[in-house]
């Protein structure tokens, strides 16, 4: 089992800016543009690793320790999905939402550590996010797998083979897609592409990140953007037409990419909230949940 | 080892605490003497104490310490029991190192009236041992009397400060009214017991409102000593003012007295209640978790912060507490074991990592003389080891993986996610989601606190000249720490061990079973409870975040050696000066627009109009909230007794002509009383 699941943190992690790049791509292409190619995200990451860094005069050991600690943590989360038929019995839902966590509050504490008034702006905001985000994540999943009697991911995961696309599903489905976007950084929530003041969240606090930190921080939040996609289609997109594909493989691949041309969607048909305007938005997640609930 | 070396034991630390007192009386000339001979005393009691409850927690058995008849007292006994002997751990981790940390803190204090402050604190100390050992209702009302006092001189030490008495005072209003109720639950229990014993009070025939009305009077009275929102105003205003040794055991165990008495009715006397007992305990949590720490991030003083987070600590505890009586009563014991077994936890955890977190902030406050942290600010340069230990207290607090904060958290998490298996229904459905989002969005809010005290307290450059030439505390001071922040890190790795005595000291109860709930094998933790399910791989997890760590390590070095060059911030071309950065208020100000409803936030601006606007106007900027619970509860009750004095004060005008007259109408009226016939 151990072994098995290195090689799916491996396998996961090595993934992730693919996903990343794709994403790019899809939104170039809806944008009439060329856009770099999806495998982008790999040559910068190749190149940054090999660069020397500007480190803050103020900065502490913690923004040292922080990309450590942030991929260690990435690592975890990726190992632990159940990704393979029902995972390894480990995977607690509440222990990767706190992992998330732990990687937030540190990313949080190095905006920070150098004093920068846009990355300590940032934290905030990103401390704020989370305040909305983490109940919302927790509710989505709880509302529909609940029945389950166990947090474990797997079992989870087995449920919703067994009920998909009943209405409870449909329903949490929406509030979890919610939760994916805000978890990701992605519009209308916070824009990925910008250091603009406005939307600063995430991005801001790694501004003074450069080089093999910045290398190692980015792959973290790639990783933790395609966990979240990984969750959100082992709970919600459950089905395979195994007569045109026999491949678990390459379903789980069309699925995970699919959702990526959907977060590419919403991202160019949208536009950027308003920081205050995001409760409400989050709030909707809440109540589709709480409707699944209901409804279950 | 059995019961007599054990009494013996527990003599020789009442004789250690007491030689404590004796001590520093005896060597108030020379406050340096003093206070290492008297603290030390106080460490070593504490060890003894650590000794005698982690041999009964191991052993399981209660053991009966002292029997005595006494006048019209009956039987009185002092009995360490499981349930005791746990509480008595935390007192002697968290005591142990506050004795050590005030040998160095109150080197500090070193003035005619020092020797006062040791031996109060080995007084606190002895008392609070015997609020958990006594099991007479009369002797635990001495006790508990004798920690308020010794609690409220300690809190008023520095007399010098008015806001210090002002606590003071509030405290003692409180508290007395808090125990007001707890006696009249006392003796409600003796009248139908016959006995003040509490073996006596154990399943004792009461009608159901009688029950009830037990219920609700323990509630009240444990309920003021735990702070619960609206029983919490004198909490944020007492523990701050106390030196920070003593908040760190008002904090971290005094409170929790407050749950061990709950336990002692809930669990003990009462047994299983109906269901609205736990639904009312839960509702309370709630308030108190969410209240708790929305005031905590909008506090500046670093003090008060850990105070009102103490709210939010008891509430969380309160959640489990509740869960598990709702569990009870629906007849699920398993479940209610992990209710209350989470509860235990997080009480223990929380009195661990608080107890550090005043430890630290008191160092922090002793170096640079002020405990607002606007003005702090650089501190992890200047004070590295008191960083370091805030920080694992900052991550334990926001239960974060892989410290002792997130076990307890987690296993609050379950028994809230199983609770519709015992409040069925739509209702009981939507009431647990609510009561997740809610309990998720505190673990949110607690983050954000902990990031805003550790990033503005201790990261970037110093706010203030003070915090500039603040000075590393003494080893006596970090030294404590530092082993604190060991038992986090151990408590998070470790859980079983703990987790197997808490089994222990509830598996006795009605109610409850905790046999087979706790399973350990090699991955970690796994809970197991008919149709709940629960695992939490602990090992798994250090392993995963540990190779996760080093990969990131590996692809560091991956390409080369790596090059770090310094250099300063950018801040759009200006030089950037402390004035730049983030402050505390700035920090929680989103979730204070968002909260604003309960907050009721007001700021004020109040803007140079005469300097050019291009340059840049001085501006002056206030912030503030209002307490909602304070407002709308204390100050019609304040008004009412200040106008029912207003209206007594005619009475009592001063004038020696009036009282006169008032000592001739009562002679009259007594001799015509006499007089009658």
């Amino acid at each position: 089992m151990a072994l098995e699941m290195l090689v799916q943190a491996v396998g996961i992690t090595l993934l992730a800016p693919l996903l990343q790049g794709f994403i790019q791509w899809c939104k170039a292409r809806l944008q009439n543009r060329r856009g770099p190619s999806p495998l982008q995200p790999y040559r910068n990451l190749f190149k940054l690793l090999a660069k020397d860094m500007v480190v803050a005069g103020t900065a502490s050991w913690i923004s040292f320790v922080t990309p450590f600690v942030c991929f260690g943590a990435a690592i975890a989360v990726a190992a632990l999905l159940p990704v393979v038929s029902s995972g390894w019995g480990v995977s607690d839902l509440f222990l990767i939402v706190y992992l998330f966590g732990l990687s937030r509050f540190l990313l949080a504490l190095a905006g920070l550590d150098s004093g920068n008034s846009f990355a300590g702006m940032g934290s905030s905001r990103e401390m704020y996010l989370a305040v909305l985000v983490e109940p919302a994540f927790l509710l989505a999943i709880v509302a529909t797998a609940g029945a389950v009697g166990t947090t474990e991911l797997g079992r989870m995961v087995q449920h919703a083979t067994a009920h998909s696309f009943t209405l409870p599903y449909v329903l949490a489905a929406g509030a979890f897609f919610i939760v994916v976007i805000a978890e990701c950084g992605r519009i209308p929530v916070d824009n990925p592409d910008t250091h603009l003041e406005l939307t600063m969240f995430q991005e801001a606090t790694l501004i003074e990140y450069s080089g093999r930190q910045l290398a190692l921080l980015l792959w973290s939040v790639y990783v933790r953007q395609l966990a979240m996609v990984v969750l959100f289609v082992e709970l919600f997109f459950p089905w395979h037409w195994f007569d045109l594909i026999p491949s678990l493989f390459v379903w789980g691949m069309l699925k995970i990419f699919l959702v990526g041309f959907l977060l590419a969607l919403t991202e160019t048909s949208t536009a950027k909230m308003r920081l205050f305007r995001l409760p409400n938005f989050l709030a909707a997640s809440g109540l589709l949940a709480l409707l699944a609930l209901v409804a279950r | 080892m059995n019961d007599l070396e054990l009494d013996r034991l527990f003599f020789q630390m009442v004789i250690i605490f007491l030689t404590g007192c004796m001590s520093a009386v005896a060597l108030w000339k020379s406050p340096r003497l003093a206070n290492c001979v008297s603290h030390g005393l106080a460490a070593g009691g504490c060890a003894l104490m650590f000794y005698l409850a982690g041999t009964v927690l191991a052993g399981g058995e209660a053991v009966l310490i002292f029997i005595g008849r006494w006048l019209h007292a009956g039987e009185v006994a002092l009995r360490i029991d499981p349930l005791a002997a746990f509480f008595l751990l935390l007192l002697s981790v968290v005591g142990g190192a506050a004795s050590i940390y005030a040998i160095g803190y109150t080197a500090d204090h070193y003035s005619r009236r020092y020797a006062i402050l040791p031996v109060l604190f080995n007084l606190f100390l002895l008392s609070t041992v015997f609020v958990f050992a006594s099991s007479h209702a009369g002797a635990f009302l001495i006790a508990w009397e004798l920690m308020t006092l010794t609690s409220l001189l300690l809190v008023v030490y520095e007399h010098e400060h008015a806001a210090n008495v002002r606590a003071g005072f509030i405290y003692v209003v409180m508290t007395y009214t808090g125990t007001a109720f707890l006696m009249a639950g006392f003796f409600i229990m003796a009248a139908a017991a016959g006995d003040l014993s509490f073996e006596k009070f154990i399943a004792v025939s009461l009608t159901q409102p009688q029950r009830d009305l037990v219920f609700l009077l323990a509630f009240i009275g444990f309920g003021t000593k735990a702070g619960i929102i609206p029983l919490h105003v004198w909490l944020p205003k007492a523990h701050p003012a106390a030196p920070s040794h003593v908040s760190a055991i008002l904090s971290g165990v005094m409170l929790k007295t407050a749950i061990y008495g709950m336990a002692r009715f809930y669990l003990e006397f009462l047994g299983v209640g109906p269901t609205w007992w736990g639904v009312m305990v839960i509702g309370f949590g709630i308030v108190s978790a969410l209240l708790g720490v929305l005031y905590a991030l909008m506090e500046t003083d670093i003090k008060r912060l850990l105070a009102y987070s103490s709210l939010e600590n008891l509430g969380v505890v309160l959640l489990g507490v509740g869960a598990g009586m709702v569990f009870s009563s629906a007849g699920k014991p398993l479940l209610a074991g992990l209710a209350w077994a989470a509860a235990l936890f997080h009480a223990f955890n929380h009195g661990i990592f608080k107890a550090l977190l005043f430890l630290a902030a008191g160092a922090v406050v002793q170096a640079t003389g002020t405990r607002d942290l606007e003005a702090l600010g650089g501190l992890i340069r200047r004070m590295p080891y008191t960083a370091a230990a805030f920080f694992v207290g900052a991550l334990a607090i926001s239960s974060l993986p892989p410290l002792n904060g997130f076990i307890s958290e987690w296993l609050t998490l379950q028994s809230l996610f199983f609770l519709p298996q015992a409040l069925t229904g739509v209702s009981g459905k939507i009431a647990g989601a609510l009561l997740f989002i809610a309990l998720a969005m505190t673990a949110a809010l607690v983050a954000a606190c902990f990031v805003k005290v550790f990033g503005i307290a201790f990261l970037a450059r110093a706010r203030s000249r003070k915090a500039e030439t603040a000075k590393e505390a003494p080893f006596t001071m970090t030294l404590p720490m530092l082993g604190l922040a060991g038992a986090c890190l151990y408590f998070g790795l470790q859980p079983h061990s703990m987790l197997q005595a808490i089994s222990r000291v509830l598996q006795p109860y009605i109610g409850i079973d905790t046999r087979g709930l706790f399973e350990v094998d090699r991955i970690g933790l796994m809970i197991q409870a008919n149709h709940a399910e629960g695992v939490l791989s602990v090992t798994l997890l250090a392993g995963l975040l540990l190779i996760g760590c080093l990969a990131a390590a590996g692809l560091y070095y991956l390409r080369g050696k790596a090059v770090r060059v310094t250099a300063p911030i950018w801040a759009c071309g200006r030089a950037a000066t402390p004035r730049n950065q983030y402050s505390a208020t700035g920090f929680s100000g989103p979730v204070r627009w968002s909260f604003r409803y309960v907050l009721r936030s007001q700021r004020q601006r109040i803007v140079d109009e005469n300097e050019n606007i291009y340059v840049g106007r001085k501006l002056a900027y206030h912030q503030s909230i209002r307490y909602i619970v304070d407002e709308a509860i204390y100050y019609p009750v304040q008004r009412w007794i200040l106008r029912q004095a207003r209206f007594m004060k005619r009475l009592q005008a001063g004038s020696v002509q009036l009282y006169v007259g008032y000592v001739l109408v009562v002679t009259i009226v007594v001799l015509a009383w006499s007089g009658r016939k």
